[in-house]
């Protein structure tokens, strides 16, 4: 008897399940449209990787009742119906099967919408299949776009072929003012989640560095670092990190367009020996603020951004103020992009080289990646400062290594924020950052990067919910993409940042570093060492 | 005949004897019933206020994906349900019919379960008293520490497990229930009576405390509903009737009706401005000004549009949305035409039960500038916008004082207004007479002129550039005579001074607000402490 009941209480489920899927039918009679169909995300005339999940969209129409999308590759096609709402979601098998065979093709999509007076068939449109694939992992940040305060937030890492997200660390979730921390900058090697690290603040605080499946805690302090690690960048052969330094301060405007401007006091660059547990300086210096080292592919050259800061400061005021003058000439502090060569064996530093000059032109450079193929480096160039992610004037712009030409990346740059970037490894895409769809949180968006160098239409991550990007209130913050998953468990992690309180580093004196503390000479050249190097960037 | 006399009066006897019960039975009152009545009426008209303003520092859809930053705590589905019922008091008749519901059968149950005799039965009523006593006595906490879910989330869970425990009673030993509606058969009207006294007292009791050691909740709270309807007269009357009773979020209300209707330069002084210590804990358990309460509506109305939409971002970020934040943050992304993300947060709001006329209303708003120029408060706070940029940690705190002490450019009248009554109120001389020569030749607000008369003191001749000023030169004289036996010990005449001086400024520049005048002010801090 209970067993007759279970199958009809399973049958009304399914009934009713099946019977709230909209139909994917082709009206067999339909008005032609001459507009294209309004559609949220912008998935329109964009480049994905064959790899990518459906990227499942919501069709926006005041009177359409019903809607049937209809994808046509080379030799599949897919159907898909939607409700009022509009949520178009495509079943992941025939999402699959129609990129694979639509490699290097073009899909065009046919949306249909059922409106009072019958359907209507809205003006196609397409979009590309590329044939390289991107790394399946993304992993990000995600927290309230306010600096200030923090309270819930963690590290994830979703599978950009499915819909999965996993927390790889999720801090306290309740507040507790003795385990309350922040936790920022995580970061692989070479797109490899085989070695990791990421940095706790506040209660157990440390940087947490992962490798072999392990993790431990360590403290990169000395009273010559200015603060503790920061932005890191692992070396792509040696055990070593390079780290900036960073004495940041945060101001909150008033009445402008930006809403806060995160600024650098001093910084200076470190390169910290994980086998050896020993940390020491790369640049130490008074006047130049160094930041966002990035190592090349072949671990020969470290790229970083840096700015002069004694000439804007009345140095016969005291110290104390230096904070208040600087943010006084907030739109005045420029950062330009350099190089510096490294020599993997002896661990020793040449001189630095300008690599472009930006603040001859005005503006400011941020966040160097190198493509993995060695070839361009990608970076943020905005009117002033580094935090770019607040910068409405920040786009992404490429150097081209071979050329010395810098350009920007035009298709997927936006009016609004384009920050944060992080390669694929075959140097074909990358994600970032960009602020573009609300102007206050920011979202994923991946680009195509094609041989020629030459950016296409970015994409925002598809969801599962294409509606789950307005209703987050989390910004996606560091996006860093990998080729495999963290294999880490949250519970190792949170062993570790509770349970241990970290190693010192030992400080230990690079001979090779280029200390400068009384401020009078900068240590980067002003000019470039080489025609070739010392590239500007050209307005587009 | 006294043996056939007396046969019948004993064989009467059982039926008077079973007459009288009858009779008393009559005289009970269903306890359970009245008790229903009482947590009602607590629930929804004395207290109903308070639970009101608890939902709007809240926030529940009924996406669980949108819910994980509640769901993800401890007893996460318990507060998540919670804040799922707590949605009915945005009617409080409805809320409180629920919550009452809640605790009379709870009551009743915990009768059942403890089998409790009739002579016990008062007992029943303790866990459901214990809980209005508990939310009477955390007062602005329960919703201020962002633990909204519990207010309903912890008698849901109690009557769950009691519900239970009956149920597993039933089973095995078939004990009947007693009366839920009527009057239980084996009460006596002693015992009938002894709960009436119980649960009337008791009632009573938790008032009188409420009234007695808590007696701003219910204002502050009366106080933010009035305000998030936009009745400004009616927080000026409820201000003025409570003027002995003094903090700060019920000051910034306060000034806020005044500034929108005009009337800052007029009545700000009406009420005590002293700031009594509330009962209240921030996220950390320490003591503060209450300043989440009043300072992001305090920047909005002010002018400063990018101050409060940080701070609602910065007190989402600690408590998670809720819809108090969200709409303000509705309201400021629309005048900073930020339709975007005005619509990401109506997106969001309009999830949330019973929102839809504010949606409806600020929707309509999305992508037309001049629909939102063309609101009556928010045309007004365009008045004060400021003219420059700088950076909110220039000023004192809370910015929407800090930034008038310190800037003399404004857009409008209604900006120097402002400005010279933060001048004023924080008692900076020299600033408030910087900024009055655009009034010259002109008659000022009451206050101001009382300011200028005080200012005449060190700026001799300043009065004669204003109109209107000859004649408050006898009541000042008047207020300097009475008051100066009082002068050497203001802080201990401040109080009952005031019902003789209220509304009039230099009583407030003397003895008002004397921690602030102790403390003194800057014109360039970074810290945070707060300007009193």
């Amino acid at each position: 008897m209970r067993r007759h009941i279970l199958y009809i209480v399973y049958c009304i489920l399914f009934i009713t399940i099946v019977g709230c899927q909209p139909k994917a039918e082709l009206p067999s009679q339909f008005a032609e449209s001459n507009t294209e169909a309004e559609i949220y995300p912008d998935y329109k005339d964009v480049v994905v990787p064959p790899n990518i999940a459906p990227l499942n969209f919501i069709c926006r129409d005041s009177v359409a009742t019903a809607y049937v999308a209809q994808l046509k590759g080379k030799s599949q096609q897919l159907l898909a119906a939607a409700a009022e709402d509009g949520v178009i979601r495509m079943d992941s098998t025939e999402w699959r099967n129609l990129l694979t065979t639509s490699k290097g093709g073009e899909i065009s999509v046919d949306i249909y919408g059922k409106r009072p007076d019958g359907w209507v068939h809205f003006k196609p449109y397409k979009f590309s299949v590329a044939e390289e694939p991107i790394d399946a992992f993304i992993s990000y940040r995600l927290i309230e776009p306010g600096y200030e305060l923090y309270r819930q937030l963690g590290i994830y890492q979703r599978n950009l072929t499915t819909f999965d997200e996993k927390p790889i660390y999720e801090n306290n979730r309740e507040y507790n003012d003795g385990e309350n921390h922040c936790i920022n900058c995580h970061n692989y090697r070479m797109g490899s989640t085989e070695s990791m690290l990421f940095h706790v603040r506040a209660n157990h605080g440390g940087t947490i560095i992962v490798q072999d499946g392990k993790a431990h805690k360590v403290q990169l302090k000395d009273s010559t670092i200015i603060t503790s690690g920061v932005y890191p960048s692992w070396h792509p052969t040696e055990n070593l990190v390079a780290f900036s330094t960073n004495k940041t301060g945060q101001a909150f405007h008033v009445y402008y367009p930006e809403k806060l401007e995160v600024m650098d006091e001093k910084s200076d660059l470190l390169l910290y020996d994980v086998t050896k547990n020993e940390v020491s300086h790369i640049f130490r210096t008074a006047d130049d603020m160094e930041t966002f080292p990035c190592w090349s592919p072949d671990g020969r050259t470290l790229y970083y951004c840096t700015a002069k800061r004694n000439y804007l400061l009345d140095m016969s005021l005291p110290d104390s103020l230096v904070t208040q003058q600087l943010l006084m000439k907030f739109d005045s502090v420029r950062y330009n992009l350099m190089s510096i060569p490294f020599d993997p064996k002896t661990r020793s530093f040449g001189q630095p080289q300008m690599e472009v000059d930006a603040v001859s032109e005005g503006q400011s450079i941020s966040v160097p990646r190198v493509s993995p193929d060695g070839r361009y480096i990608l970076y943020t160039l905005g009117d002033y400062g580094q935090f770019h992610i607040w910068h409405k004037s920040s786009d992404l712009w490429v150097k081209d290594l071979q050329t010395g030409e810098c350009y920007p990346l035009t298709e997927a740059n936006s009016p609004d924020v384009d920050s944060f970037h992080s390669w694929s490894s075959n140097s074909r895409w990358f994600a970032f950052s960009s602020r573009r769809m609300d102007e206050n949180y920011t979202r994923l968006f991946i680009a195509y990067f094609d041989k020629d160098g030459k950016a296409h239409k970015p994409f925002v991550i598809p969801q599962e919910d294409p509606e789950w990007n307005i209703l987050l209130l989390k910004s996606y913050n560091v996006p860093e993409l990998s080729r495999d998953a963290v294999s880490i468990s949250m519970q190792d992690l949170h062993h570790c940042i509770y349970e241990t309180e970290g190693e010192n580093a030992v400080y230990k004196p690079n001979p090779t570093a280029i200390v400068n503390l009384d401020g009078t000479t900068g240590a980067s050249p002003k000019k470039p060492v080489d025609g070739t190097s010392g590239a500007s960037p050209k307005k587009p | 005949m006294s043996k056939k006399s007396s046969q019948p009066s004993r064989k009467a006897a059982p039926q008077t004897q079973a007459a009288a019960p009858s009779k008393q039975r009559k005289s009970l009152l269903p306890v359970l019933p009245i008790f229903f009545v009482l947590t009602w009426i607590w629930a929804a008209w004395y207290y109903g206020s308070v639970f009101y303003i608890s939902r709007e520092y809240s926030f529940w859809v009924a996406d669980l994906r949108m819910m994980d930053f509640v769901l993800s705590c401890p007893y996460g589905g318990v507060r998540y349900l919670g804040r799922a019922m707590l949605q009915l008091y945005k009617y409080p008749w409805l809320g409180g019919l629920l919550l009452a519901m809640m605790l009379t059968v709870g009551s009743w149950l915990t009768g059942y379960c403890m089998r409790l005799k009739a002579s016990w039965r008062a007992v029943q009523y303790v866990p459901a008293l214990l809980y209005m006593a508990i939310v009477t006595w955390h007062g602005l906490d329960i919703f201020f520490e962002a633990r909204t879910g519990l207010i309903f989330g912890i008698p849901f869970v109690a009557l769950d497990v009691l519900c239970l425990w009956a149920l597993i009673i039933r089973s095995f030993s078939r004990k009947p229930a007693p009366a839920f509606i009527g009057i239980p058969k084996d009460e006596t009207p002693r015992q009938n009576g002894l709960q009436l006294v119980v649960i009337v007292v008791a009632t009573a009791a938790i008032i009188g405390f409420d009234m007695l050691q808590r007696p701003y909740v219910r204002v502050i709270c009366r106080l933010l509903d009035m305000e998030y309807r936009q009745d400004w007269a009616g927080i000026q009357k409820l201000a003025r009737a409570n003027a002995m009773m003094s903090n700060r979020p019920m000051a910034c209300s306060y000034a806020i009706a005044l500034v929108q209707t005009g009337q800052i330069g007029e009545r700000l002084y009406d009420i005590r401005l002293d700031y009594d210590s509330l009962h209240l804990h921030g996220m950390d358990w320490q003591h503060n000004n209450a300043s989440s309460l009043y300072v992001p509506e305090g920047n909005y109305y002010g002018g400063f549009i990018e101050p409060s939409q940080h701070a609602c971002m910065e007190q989402m970020v600690m408590t998670g949305p809720t819809i108090r934040l969200l709409k303000l943050s509705i309201k400021c992304a629309l005048m900073r035409e930020e339709w975007e993300l005005a619509e990401k947060y109506l997106t969001v709001l309009r999830r949330v039960p019973f929102e839809g006329a504010f949606c409806k209303k600020y929707g309509a708003m999305v992508r037309h500038i001049d629909l939102v120029n063309s609101d009556k408060e928010m045309a007004l706070i365009r008045l004060t916008e400021p003219i420059h940029d700088c950076f909110e940690s220039q000023f004192q705190q809370p910015l929407f004082m800090g930034y008038n002490l310190v800037l003399v450019e404004g857009r409008s009248q209604q900006a120097l207004i402002n400005s010279l009554s933060v001048c004023l109120y924080t008692k900076l001389m020299p600033q408030f007479v910087e900024r009055l020569e655009p009034l010259a030749g002109s008659t000022p607000p009451s206050i101001i002129m009382d300011g200028i008369m005080l200012a005449e003191n060190k700026n001799p001749g300043i009065s004669q550039h204003f109109s209107g000023l000859n004649f408050r030169q006898p009541q000042l004289q008047s207020f300097l005579h009475a008051t100066q036996p009082y002068m050497k010990d203001r802080p201990g005449h401040a109080y009952e001074l005031f019902p003789k001086y209220k509304g009039y400024y230099p009583y407030y520049y003397f003895f008002g607000n004397l921690k602030a005048t102790k403390k003194g002010y800057t014109s360039l801090s970074s810290s945070n402490s707060g300007v009193n």
